[in-house]
C-alpha cells in the first residue's frame, strides 16, 4: 500500500510556503477554536447552573428484594438532587424488626456529582419486609 | 485519528489537506504517547471530577500558556520558521487537538458516559486535556528522534549479520529485519505498559467495561498502532521499501498488537495482578485494557527504536 508523503520530503523551495499558512491549516485554526471556545462555554454554562446549589441528597430504596442463599439483597439508588459535588457519601440502612436485635448496613459513595446517581444494595439476614427499614445518608464532605 | 486511519489513498504530495492531516495526526499520536500515563491515573479523574469551573478555566489558560511556551520551539507541524503570530494559532491548535484525544480517551475506557454529570465530564477533560496538549505540542521532536539520527550515512539500528548475507538471502534478511522490528515492538510496550501494570487502575478500568466493549479497546489499540507507524507517515517510506517488507502493512501492526499482548500478560502474571484463579474473563478484560497503552508503547518503539 502507497503511503502519503513525508512533508520533509517537499522539494525546498515549497518551505518558503510555510510562511503563510495554507487553507487547511486555517481550517484546522477555525476547527480548534470552535472546540475550545465550545468547551470554555460549556464551563461557564456548569458554573451558571449548578455552582450555587450545595449538595442535596435522595435515597430511593427498592421494592424487589432479591433472595439468595437465605440473604436478603434490597436495592437502593442514592441522587445527588443539588449542584456541587459531594466526597465520601454515608449512607446507612437500620432494620428494626421487634423481638429480633437491629441489623445494619452502611455504604460510602466517594464521589456523587451533582445531579448524578449511584446504586448499590445492602444486605440482610432478616426479611426487611417484616420490620421497619430505614435507609438515610448519614453524612458528607465537600472536595 | 483511529477514524482517520482510512484516509491514506496516495495523492500528491502537495496536497495541503494530506499534508494538514498528516500533520494533525502526528499531533494527535505525540498527545497519547504523551497522555496515555495519565490517563490511567486515578487520582486525575477523581481530581478532575471534583474540581469547579473557575479553577479548570485557570488550568485550562495555563495549558495555552505551557504549549505556547513549547511551540516557540517544537509543535506538532513540520514548520520551522515561525512567526509569533503563527506561534500562537498552533498553540491554540494544539490545545484542541488535546482536548479532541483526551475526551476520546475517557469515552473510550468509559471514564465519561452518558450517565456522568457535565460537570464532572468537563473537569476530566479538562485535566487530562494537560499532558494530550503538552504531547501534541511535542510531537515533532518526539516521533522523529529516529529520523535525525539516520539522516547521516548508515543507518543507527544494530543488525546481527554480515551486510553481504542479507544481500544473498532477501528472504532471511526480511525476516530479521521484521524480527528486530517486533523486538522493537516489545521494547516499546515494556516501556509504556510496565508503570502502569501494577496499578489499580488497570482491574479497575476493565471491571467497568461491558463485554462487547472490549472489541471497541482492540479496535482503538490497532488502529492507533497503524496510525502511529504507518499512517502517519513516521517511517521513512523509502526505506521500509528497500527493505521489501516481509509482512504487509496491516499483518505487522496485527503481530506487534499480539507481541504488546503476550508483554501485557506477562506484566500482569509478574505483578501477581492475575491468578490462576481469577476467571478467564478477567484475564481477557485485564489484558486488553493493558493492551491499549502496551501497543502504543510498541508502535512508538517500532519508529523510534
Amino acid at each position: 500500500m502507497d503511503l502519503p508523503n513525508f512533508p520533509d520530503q517537499l522539494p525546498p523551495d515549497e518551505t518558503g510556503r510555510f510562511t503563510q499558512r495554507s487553507a487547511a491549516e486555517w481550517v484546522t485554526f477555525i476547527a480548534a477554536s470552535l472546540i475550545l471556545l465550545g468547551l470554555i462555554g460549556l464551563i461557564f454554562f456548569d458554573w451558571q447552573t449548578n455552582q450555587n446549589r450545595p449538595p442535596a441528597f435522595s435515597v430511593a430504596v427498592s421494592e424487589a428484594v432479591r433472595v439468595t442463599d437465605g440473604r436478603y439483597y434490597v436495592p437502593f439508588a442514592i441522587t445527588n438532587t443539588g449542584g456541587r459535588i459531594a466526597r465520601m457519601v454515608q449512607v446507612t440502612a437500620e432494620l428494626h424488626i421487634t423481638g429480633v436485635d437491629d441489623e445494619t448496613g452502611e455504604q460510602q459513595i466517594d464521589f456523587l456529582s451533582g445531579h448524578e446517581t449511584k446504586a448499590g444494595s445492602f444486605v440482610f439476614t432478616h426479611n426487611p419486609r417484616g420490620g421497619d427499614l430505614m435507609v438515610r445518608v448519614a453524612s458528607y464532605r465537600l472536595p | 485519528m483511529v477514524e482517520s486511519v482510512d484516509d491514506t489513498t496516495p495523492l500528491p504530495s502537495t496536497n495541503i489537506w494530506l499534508t494538514e492531516l498528516q500533520a494533525i495526526l502526528q499531533g494527535a499520536v505525540g498527545g497519547f504517547l504523551f497522555g496515555i500515563p495519565l490517563l490511567y491515573t486515578v487520582e486525575v479523574w477523581i481530581i478532575g471530577a471534583a474540581t469547579g469551573p473557575r479553577w479548570l478555566l485557570t488550568v485550562l489558560a495555563t495549558t495555552l500558556v505551557g504549549v505556547g511556551l513549547l511551540t516557540q520551539v517544537e509543535g506538532f507541524r513540520q514548520t520551522l520558521h515561525l512567526h509569533p503570530l503563527e506561534a500562537l494559532l498552533e498553540s491554540i491548535e494544539a490545545v484542541a487537538i488535546g482536548v479532541v484525544c483526551a475526551a476520546l480517551a475517557l469515552v473510550l475506557l468509559r471514564r465519561i458516559t452518558l450517565d456522568i454529570p457535565l460537570s464532572e465530564i468537563l473537569g476530566k477533560v479538562v485535566f487530562e486535556t494537560v499532558p494530550f496538549a503538552l504531547g501534541v505540542a511535542l510531537a515533532r521532536s518526539t516521533l522523529q528522534g529516529k529520523q535525525r539520527r539516520d539522516s547521516g550515512t548508515d543507518r543507527v539500528r544494530r543488525t546481527t549479520a554480515p551486510l553481504s548475507r542479507r544481500l544473498a538471502s532477501p528472504t532471511l534478511a526480511n525476516l530479521r529485519d521484521a524480527l528486530v522490528d517486533f523486538d522493537a515492538a516489545l521494547i516499546g510496550a515494556v516501556l509504556i505498559a510496565f508503570s502502569i501494570a501494577p496499578t489499580e487502575e488497570v482491574p479497575l478500568l476493565a471491571a467497568s467495561l461491558p463485554p462487547l466493549w472490549l472489541l471497541l479497546i482492540m479496535g482503538a489499540s490497532l488502529g492507533l498502532s497503524y496510525a502511529i507507524v504507518f499512517a502517519s507517515g513516521f517511517t521513512d517510506r523509502a526505506e521500509r521499501r528497500q527493505r521489501g517488507l516481509l509482512f504487509s502493512p496491516v499483518t505487522e501492526t496485527l503481530v506487534a498488537y499480539l507481541v504488546a499482548l503476550v508483554a501485557s500478560v506477562v506484566m500482569l502474571v509478574l505483578f501477581q495482578q492475575l491468578n490462576p484463579s481469577d476467571p478467564w474473563s478477567e484475564w481477557l478484560s485485564n489484558t486488553l485494557v493493558l493492551g491499549l497503552p502496551a501497543s502504543i508503547g510498541g508502535a512508538a518503539g517500532r519508529i523510534l527504536i
